[in-house]
């Protein structure tokens, strides 16, 4: 009897530890100041096995997303209770107290090497085979979105914000072997180069919560396989106004034509030149868009001109120093190996490289994309493109 | 019984939640120098005044400012010095994106790219700032020094560039622009205006560089029609470092030994300036066809008008040039190349007078290369360009008073 009393008790213990004691407690919107700590939001669950997002949260996946550095990552959406977002031409307008969040991580191997490996779509991170890195956080208060980049610690027991940015050394073992690598956490202006993507003055603006990213399914496999958007309306999270709004009149408006769906880059279907525009537009169109930073250049890889030239085509290099890598022209038709864009993509020197930010190693698969779309290419520019 | 669990299960309860979630909390990280000034830049408020103190400083990532009204003030340009020779991370030193920016008194070493960027600000302040490649002029250097971009209201007063790969001190796509007193050296192109209006660069000295003094127009960019430039009183002396620009870019094609080089640019008044031993050419006028890339931009006009070259002082030069027109031109004369070339290429509907006029610069020479008839009959005659323009406009800047 007495040991009977004593199980019932440690199982009802055991519980309220799970329920009460540790259990996922609301997130946290913080209309103003900076937390120090990221557990300070009650976004996640951490346990010394997973770190689980708040069940109140929805896990998605942007149907392109930035390369860095071969991390994984996990993002979630929160919205305040009784809160739902609406649609403003063509965009999705959150609510003050939304919260993304985007975790960093690399899967590792037995010893603690992490490992090299294709985009995955998890729902929690095991800890037990992930190494976190940092989770970055968008919150939209009430002058706008604010970023906050937050590091874990070794121990992975906490993540703190780090406003000026971080680094770690990372070693990261592929097929072709091991290398070592500086990651970079940005810091907050560094968010801002990319979120800001009308310079200098517009408002940071999320790059993968948007209408175009969000119109495939987070798990392909599920049934009903709704699309992040028909998830976020079956929350109740989301109006469903522009979904019912004439194609035509979509089209109509400009700013209703990128609300799209986007194609994936990766999308076997879709042809080169779509998938390079794609993946162009995700990883250089933040900048090189007619009012971002990067339109000194007059290279616009956004999607919003089509004009060759502004593309890069037979386009001499304006401020690229080394960067040019003695090449003649952004793009040379049917020639990457004398096309500067693919210099860039393939360099890891800082003064070089493009995306100047997100990255330190080089892309591959990106690289091979824009190759093989430039090498089909047609036409020429007025010289071989080669440096005298 | 039941009230012995009970009080147990509290009990219990309360050293869980006290040793799971009351945990000590983890320590907080420990900021580095470069750390704690990317902070002060993010968290500044407007008005701030940033310092930074003697010494140098290591740092290893790209700085970055977007804040307005913000002073960064060092102790002295050779006492309060940024160095970027370890730098791992970013294409600039220090890039700022914000109005009402003054930045003096300090060093900017090293960068493994630009080493001040200022992009879209207005009134934009750089006062005894020095930027330097210390290892001299090598083609690994970054490419600018001090390098506002798109912005307006800029003043560049008593700043030292030294060892940019492209150029020193460079203003592009900007308006409203002061460069005085200040020292470009050893740089591919001392000083550079390109695609800018309204500028006064005045009281510099350029020696040493590839090319001292340029004032470009290029097509496809956003913002073009560069004009209204005055370059007085600046010495421009001795620029013939060999070019070690980076192959493909436009500064790559300036010859080693120009004093001063003006490219597609209109309205330029350039008097009072002392050219002395540019081996190539003092001064160099020419078209963007020179460069024989193709120009792929109707709203674009690839020559110079209305430029005037008066009351300044030649002495040497032309000795040694590195251009093989002028190396042909030089074979043939068995002299040294003139004073003043112009490249000759003038758009169907105007005359030698609309491109250059040519008054008071004491016993001159002049060469046009009749380069669009393939450099076939140069002619040495300057009368066709003894003519007068209007004196440009003073530049007024608030922050230059």
């Amino acid at each position: 009897m007495a040991s009977a009393c004593w199980r019932q008790a440690l199982t009802a213990i055991t519980l309220l530890t799970a329920l009460y004691a540790c259990a996922p407690q609301a997130p946290v919107f913080h209309a103003s100041g900076s937390p120090v700590r990221l557990s300070e939001w009650n976004l996640f669950v951490l346990s010394a096995d997973s770190l689980a997002p708040t069940p109140a949260a929805m896990v998605f996946a942007p149907t392109n997303q930035l390369f860095t550095d071969y991390a994984q990552k996990l993002r979630t959406l929160w919205l305040p209770p009784a809160t739902a977002a609406n649609w403003l031409d063509g965009e999705i307008d959150y609510p003050v107290g939304t919260i993304l969040t985007k975790t960093f991580y690399y899967p590792v191997d037995g010893e603690g090497t992490a490992l090299q490996s294709a985009p995955q779509s998890q729902s929690l991170i095991d800890l037990r085979s992930n190494q976190l890195v940092e989770t970055r956080l968008l919150v939209r208060r009430e002058q706008g979105w604010d970023p906050f980049p937050y590091v874990w610690n070794d121990e992975e027991t906490e993540a703190f914000l780090r406003v000026a940015g971080s680094s770690k050394s990372i070693d990261l073992k592929s097929d072709a072997g091991s290398r070592r690598f500086s990651y970079f956490v940005p810091n907050e202006n560094q968010c801002a180069a990319c979120h800001v993507t009308e310079h200098p003055d517009g408002e940071l603006q999320p790059l993968a919560a948007i209408a175009r990213q969000l119109g495939s399914s987070f798990d392909a496999d599920a049934d009903p396989a709704l699309t992040q958007i028909e998830e976020l309306q079956r929350r109740g999270w989301l109006s469903a106004a522009a979904n019912s709004t004439p194609a035509s009149t979509l089209d109509s408006k400009p700013d209703a034509v990128s609300s799209s769906p986007a194609i994936s880059w990766l999308d076997p279907s879709a042809t080169t030149a779509e998938r390079a525009s794609a993946y162009l537009n995700v990883h250089c169109g933040h900048c090189h868009n007619p009012q971002g930073a990067a339109d000194t250049s007059a290279l616009l890889l956004d999607g919003s001109n089509t004009a060759p030239i502004n593309l890069g085509v037979c386009k001499p290099p304006v401020a690229a120093g080394g960067g040019a890598g003695e090449r003649l022209f952004a793009i040379v038709p049917g020639a990457p190996e004398r096309s500067i864009l693919l210099y860039r993509m393939e360099s890891s020197a800082p003064d070089e490289m493009m995306p100047e930010l997100g990255r330190t190693l080089v892309h591959a698969e990106g690289v091979a994309l824009i190759s093989q779309w430039i090498a089909e290419l047609s036409g020429s520019c007025p010289t071989d493109g080669t440096a005298q | 019984m039941h009230g012995h669990i009970l009080k147990l299960l509290t009990a219990v309860t309360s050293v869980i939640l006290l040793q799971n979630c009351s945990e000590p909390e983890a320590p907080l990280p420990q900021l580095s120098f470069e750390e704690t000034l990317q902070l002060q830049l993010i968290e500044a408020e407007p008005g701030a005044v940033i310092t930074i103190p003697a010494g140098t400083h290591a740092l290893t990532r790209s700085l970055s400012l977007n804040v307005p009204g913000v002073t960064i003030r060092g102790m002295g340009m050779d006492s309060s010095i940024l160095s970027f020779k370890n730098q791992i991370q970013g294409a600039e030193g220090l890039l700022v994106s914000a109005n009402d920016f003054t930045i003096e008194d300090l060093a900017i070493e090293d960068t493994i790219g630009d080493a001040l960027k200022i992009n879209d600000s207005t009134n934009v302040t750089i006062r005894r700032v020095r930027t330097e490649w210390t290892g001299g002029a090598l083609t690994s250097n970054g490419a600018y020094g001090i390098y506002p971009v798109q912005s307006r209201n800029v003043l560049i007063d008593s700043a030292v560039a030294i060892g940019a790969s492209d150029a020193g001190i460079y203003v592009g796509q900007s308006t409203q622009i002061i460069v005085r007193n200040s020292r470009a050296e050893l740089n591919v192109a001392g000083i550079e205006i390109e695609n800018s209006t309204f500028a006064d660069v005045h009281d510099n000295i350029a020696t040493s560089n590839t090319g001292g003094i340029l004032v470009f127009d290029l097509p496809n960019l956003p913002v073009q029609g560069g004009r209204n430039t005055r370059v007085f009183n600046n010495q421009i002396i001795n620029n013939n470092t060999a070019n070690f620009a980076p192959e493909g870019n436009i500064v790559g094609t300036v010859p080693a030994g120009t004093g001063m080089m003006i490219l597609a640019n209109d309205n330029i008044e350039v008097f009072g300036n002392s050219f002395t031993d540019n081996n190539s050419a003092n001064v160099l006028i020419v078209s963007y066809h020179i460069t024989g890339l193709p120009i792929d931009d109707v709203n674009y006009d690839p020559f110079p008008e209305s430029i005037f070259i008066h009351d300044n002082q030649f002495s040497g030069g032309g000795t040694a040039p590195d251009s093989e027109p002028l190396a042909l031109l030089q074979a043939a004369t068995q002299q040294p190349i003139p004073d003043i070339v112009w490249d000759g290429t003038v758009a169907p509907d105007k005359q030698a007078a609309d491109i250059l006029c040519l008054r008071n610069n004491g016993e001159q020479t002049f060469a046009n290369l009749d380069a669009s008839n393939a450099f076939a009959a140069p002619s040495f005659d300057s009368s066709p360009h003894d003519c007068v323009l209007p004196n440009l406009s003073v530049i007024s800047l608030s922050s230059a008073q």
